[in-house]
C-alpha cells in the first residue's frame, strides 16, 4: 500500500433504525501493526469492523482496505474471526480450517496440511482429527481462529478474541498474534479487556457511545495525562497541604497528585526546606485504564468490568 | 465471477459431503423402498380384507342342468376378458326344487338372498327362452353381467350349438407394435410430469431448512465475511442439488436395471415412446428436473434465510407445498389439455414450466420448443436467484425478530 496504512476510515456513519451506532469513526491502521479497537460492549467495535470489511456498508464515510475502497474485493488477502463464533460442530478440526482456507482460495490439501502443522504449533496437535463437537470451547474457539490465518492473510481483524477464552488460551493467543505480526501480517482487534491493549497494541482506538474518543500509540494516549505523584511525608501537618498542588488528595497516608509542569524539584525543594521531609515518593506514569476512566468515564468502566468479571466467572464455571 | 463460483463450490462441496457422508442420508436414499414396503404391506392388507368381502360374493344360476351347463360355458369364455381385480363375483349353480317355469321358482330364487353362508348378489332362474333376474341392491352391474350371459346362452340354444363350443374358429396372429399409442404417450407425459414434481416435493424442499444450520451454529457471519453472500446462496443450492442428483441416479439406475431384466420390456414400451424419441426424453426430464429444482429451490431458501427457528420453518413448509401443489395442478391441467391457452400459460409460467414441457415431451415431436423453454427456464432460474440471494443478504445478518415476526407484530399492531 503506498500510503503505509493496511486500513483506513475516514468519518463511518451507520445507523440502525433510530439508533446511529457509528458516529463518525476515523482511523488509520499501519501496516505490520498490531491496532486496537477498545470499547465498552455496545460501543460500536463490531459494526465498525463489519463495515471496515465490507460485511456491511456505511450509511457515509469512506473506507479502504489493502489499498482498495471495495473491501470484498480482496477479502482473499484478509482474515476475520466474528464476535460471534461458529464452526460445523461434525467437521474435524482439521478439515475446519481447511474449509475457512478453501473459502478464501487456498487448496483444500494444502490447507489440510498447513491446518496440522499450526494445531501442532498451538499445541493442539492431538485434536487434528477430533471433529469440533468434541472440543471443548476454548479450543474450538482457537480452531476458528486458525481457520481465519491458515490463508496467511495480510490483514487479520479479530473480533473480541479473548472473550471467552481461559488464561492459558489468553496466553497462547497473544503470542499468536505476535507471531503473525512477525511474519508481517497486519492485526486489527477490538477487546473491552484493557490489558490485552496494553500489552499488544502499537495504536489503538478507543470508542464509546459509536464515536471515536481517542486515536494513537498507547504510549501517547498515557502521555495525554499528567504524571503522578505519591508523596508521604516524614511530619505531617495541616500547613503541608498548602504547599501541595490544590488538586493533592489524601491516599494511604501520604498524598497523591499531579506532577506540576515545573516538575517535582522545587516543589521537593519546598518540602525538606519546610521539614515536612520525604518518608516515601514514586512517580508513576497513568495506565491505559486511567486514559480510559478519564475518555469514557467511572461509570462506563464499571460496568465494563463488571461484565469482564461476570464473563471469567462463566468462563471458570464452563 | 470466477472467484464467486470457486466459493460457491467450496459450499457445495461442504454441503454435499456433510449431507451424504451421515447414516441419515442412508435413511434418506432408501426412504422409497421404506415407502414401497409400507404401500406393499398396506395394499396386501387392504386387498385382503377387500378380497374376503369379494370372496363372499355370489352370481347364483337357479336352473336346469342343461341351461345351467350353457351360463357356465358361457361363463368361462368371458370371464378371462376381466382384468384382474374386477372380475364379477363367482358363479354358483343351484338346482331348483320347483320346476322352473313355476311360481316356485321364483320363491326359492327370493329365498337365496336369506342365505346367511353367502352374499347373493343376482339370481338367474327361468329357461333360455325366458330367463329372469332377482336384482340384489347395488348389484346392476353384476346383473348386467348375468344377463350377458343369458344371451350368449339363449344364442347359442337358438343356432344349436353344444354347450362351451365356438360357432367359428378364429385365427389368432400375434403383431408386433412399432409405433407409440397417443393414450401411451398421455400416460407417459403425465408419469413424467408426477414424478418431476414429486421428487422436486421431496428435493427442493429440502433448501428450506440448510441455512437453519447455519444461523444455528453462527457459522453464517464467517462465510458472509469471507464470500459474498451470493455465492453462499450458490453453494447451497449446488450441494443439494447434488444430493438430489444423486438420488435420483441410484433410484434411476435401479429402475433401469429392473425394467431391463423384464422379458419383453421394450416391446411392452413401444406404445410408450415419447414423439422425441426416450433419449431426448429422459435428457430433457434431467434438465427440466435441474431447472424446476433450481427455480424452486431458490424461492424456498431465499423464504428459510428469513425464518430464525425451526418453528418458523416448519410453519412455512405448508404454504410452500400448496405452492407446488399448485403447479403441479396447472401443469396437469396443461398436459390434459395440449394446445390450449391454459397449456401455453402453464409452459410459460416459470415455477410449473419445467412440468408442463415435460409432459408435452412425450407427445410433441418438436424440439425447439423445449430449447426455448430452458432458455427461458434458465434466464428465470438466473433472476430468482439474483433476487433470493439478495433478500437473503438483507435477512440473513439482520439481527432481532425475523421478517415473519415483524410482520406479524406489525398486523397485531395495527388490529389494535
Amino acid at each position: 500500500m503506498a500510503s503505509g496504512f493496511a486500513l483506513t476510515a475516514d468519518h463511518l456513519i451507520k445507523d440502525f433504525g433510530a439508533k446511529r451506532a457509528v458516529d463518525g469513526v476515523d482511523i488509520a491502521v499501519p501496516e505490520g501493526s498490531i491496532y486496537g479497537i477498545l470499547g465498552p460492549n455496545g460501543a460500536g467495535k463490531t459494526t465498525t469492523l463489519r463495515m471496515l470489511l465490507g460485511i456491511i456498508d456505511p450509511d457515509s464515510g469512506t473506507r479502504e482496505l489493502l489499498g482498495t475502497t471495495r473491501p470484498r474485493s480482496v477479502s482473499d488477502r484478509v482474515g476475520y474471526l466474528p464476535e460471534e463464533r461458529g464452526l460445523y460442530p461434525g467437521m474435524k478440526s482439521r478439515d475446519a480450517i481447511a474449509f475457512m482456507g478453501a473459502l478464501r482460495g487456498l487448496p483444500w490439501a494444502e490447507g489440510r496440511a498447513r491446518a496440522d502443522d499450526m494445531l501442532a504449533d498451538a499445541g493442539l496437535g492431538h485434536a487434528a482429527g477430533d471433529k469440533i463437537k468434541k472440543l471443548s470451547k476454548g479450543m474450538a474457539q482457537f480452531v476458528q481462529l486458525l481457520g481465519s490465518i491458515v490463508h496467511r492473510p495480510e490483514l487479520i481483524v479479530l473480533d473480541e478474541p479473548f472473550s471467552g477464552l481461559d488464561p492459558v488460551n489468553q496466553e497462547r493467543l497473544e503470542a499468536l498474534i505476535l507471531a503473525e505480526r512477525d511474519r508481517g501480517a497486519t492485526i486489527l482487534f477490538s477487546t473491552h479487556i484493557m490489558g490485552h491493549a496494553e500489552r499488544l497494541c502499537d495504536r489503538l482506538a478507543i470508542i464509546a457511545g459509536g464515536k471515536l474518543r481517542y486515536e494513537g500509540s498507547v504510549a501517547e494516549a498515557r502521555a495525554t495525562m499528567p504524571i503522578q505523584a505519591h508523596y508521604t511525608p516524614r511530619e505531617d501537618s495541616p500547613a503541608l497541604a498548602k504547599l501541595l498542588p490544590p488538586e493533592a488528595a489524601r491516599d494511604n497516608g501520604g498524598y497523591v497528585f499531579d506532577v506540576p509542569d515545573s516538575g517535582m524539584e522545587a516543589l521537593l525543594a519546598t518540602l525538606l526546606e519546610c521539614g515536612h521531609g520525604v518518608a516515601g515518593l514514586s512517580l508513576e506514569r497513568p495506565s491505559l485504564h486511567d486514559v480510559f476512566v478519564k475518555l469514557v468515564g467511572e461509570e462506563t468502566v464499571e460496568k465494563m468490568e463488571a461484565e469482564a468479571e461476570a464473563e471469567a466467572k462463566m468462563e471458570a464455571g464452563a | 465471477m470466477t472467484s464467486h463460483f470457486r466459493q460457491a463450490a467450496v459450499i457445495a462441496r461442504r454441503d454435499f459431503i456433510a449431507t451424504v457422508a451421515t447414516p441419515a442420508f442412508l435413511m434418506f436414499l432408501l426412504a422409497p423402498l421404506f415407502m414401497l414396503m409400507f404401500a406393499l404391506v398396506g395394499g396386501t392388507g387392504a386387498r385382503m380384507i377387500a378380497d374376503s368381502g369379494d370372496d363372499a360374493q355370489r352370481l347364483v344360476i337357479l336352473a336346469d342342468a342343461d341351461y345351467a351347463a350353457r351360463i357356465e360355458a358361457a361363463d368361462a369364455r368371458i370371464r378371462p376378458t376381466f382384468p384382474l381385480g374386477i372380475a364379477p363375483p363367482a358363479l354358483e349353480r343351484r338346482s331348483p326344487v320347483h320346476d322352473v317355469s313355476g311360481a316356485g321358482t321364483e320363491a326359492e330364487a327370493r329365498a337365496l338372498f336369506s342365505d346367511s353362508g353367502v352374499d347373493v348378489a343376482a339370481v338367474l332362474y327361468g329357461s333360455p327362452d325366458a330367463p329372469r333376474l332377482l336384482i340384489g341392491s347395488g348389484s346392476d352391474r353384476y346383473a348386467d353381467y348375468l344377463a350377458l350371459l343369458a344371451e350368449t346362452a339363449a344364442r347359442d340354444v337358438r343356432s344349436g350349438v353344444p354347450p362351451g363350443d365356438a360357432v367359428t374358429e378364429i385365427t389368432r396372429e400375434p403383431f408386433e407394435r412399432t409405433s407409440a399409442t397417443i393414450g401411451g404417450q398421455q400416460s407417459l407425459g403425465f408419469t413424467a410430469l408426477f414424478l418431476l414434481f414429486l421428487l422436486t416435493l421431496l428435493l427442493a424442499g429440502q433448501t428450506v431448512s440448510v441455512l437453519a444450520e447455519e444461523k444455528g451454529n453462527k457459522v453464517i457471519e464467517i462465510l458472509a465475511a469471507a464470500v459474498p453472500l451470493e455465492a453462499v446462496f450458490l453453494g447451497k443450492l449446488i450441494g443439494l442439488f447434488g444430493v438430489a442428483l444423486l438420488f435420483i441416479a441410484f433410484w434411476g439406475g435401479i429402475a433401469m436395471i429392473g425394467l431391463a431384466a423384464v422379458p419383453d420390456s421394450r416391446a411392452t414400451m413401444v406404445a410408450f415412446d415419447p414423439a422425441i424419441g426416450f433419449g431426448p426424453f429422459l435428457a430433457l426430464g434431467v434438465l427440466y428436473f435441474a431447472m424446476g429444482y433450481l427455480l424452486l429451490g431458490a424461492v424456498f431458501l431465499a423464504v428459510g434465510g428469513q425464518a430464525n427457528s425451526m418453528r418458523e420453518i416448519q410453519m412455512l413448509s405448508l404454504p410452500i407445498t400448496f405452492f407446488q401443489m399448485g403447479m403441479f395442478g396447472l401443469a396437469s391441467a396443461a398436459a390434459a389439455s395440449p394446445g390450449s391457452g391454459l397449456a401455453l400459460f402453464a409452459e410459460l409460467f416459470p415455477f410449473s414450466s419445467p412440468f408442463a414441457m415435460v409432459a408435452k415431451g412425450a407427445s410433441d415431436p418438436a424440439l425447439w420448443p423445449h430449447l426455448a423453454a430452458i432458455a427461458w427456464q434458465l434466464l428465470w432460474v438466473s433472476i430468482t436467484i439474483a433476487l433470493g440471494a439478495r433478500w437473503f443478504r438483507k435477512g440473513v445478518l439482520k439481527s432481532g425478530p425475523s421478517v415473519f415476526r415483524r410482520l406479524g407484530q406489525a398486523l397485531r399492531g395495527k388490529a389494535a
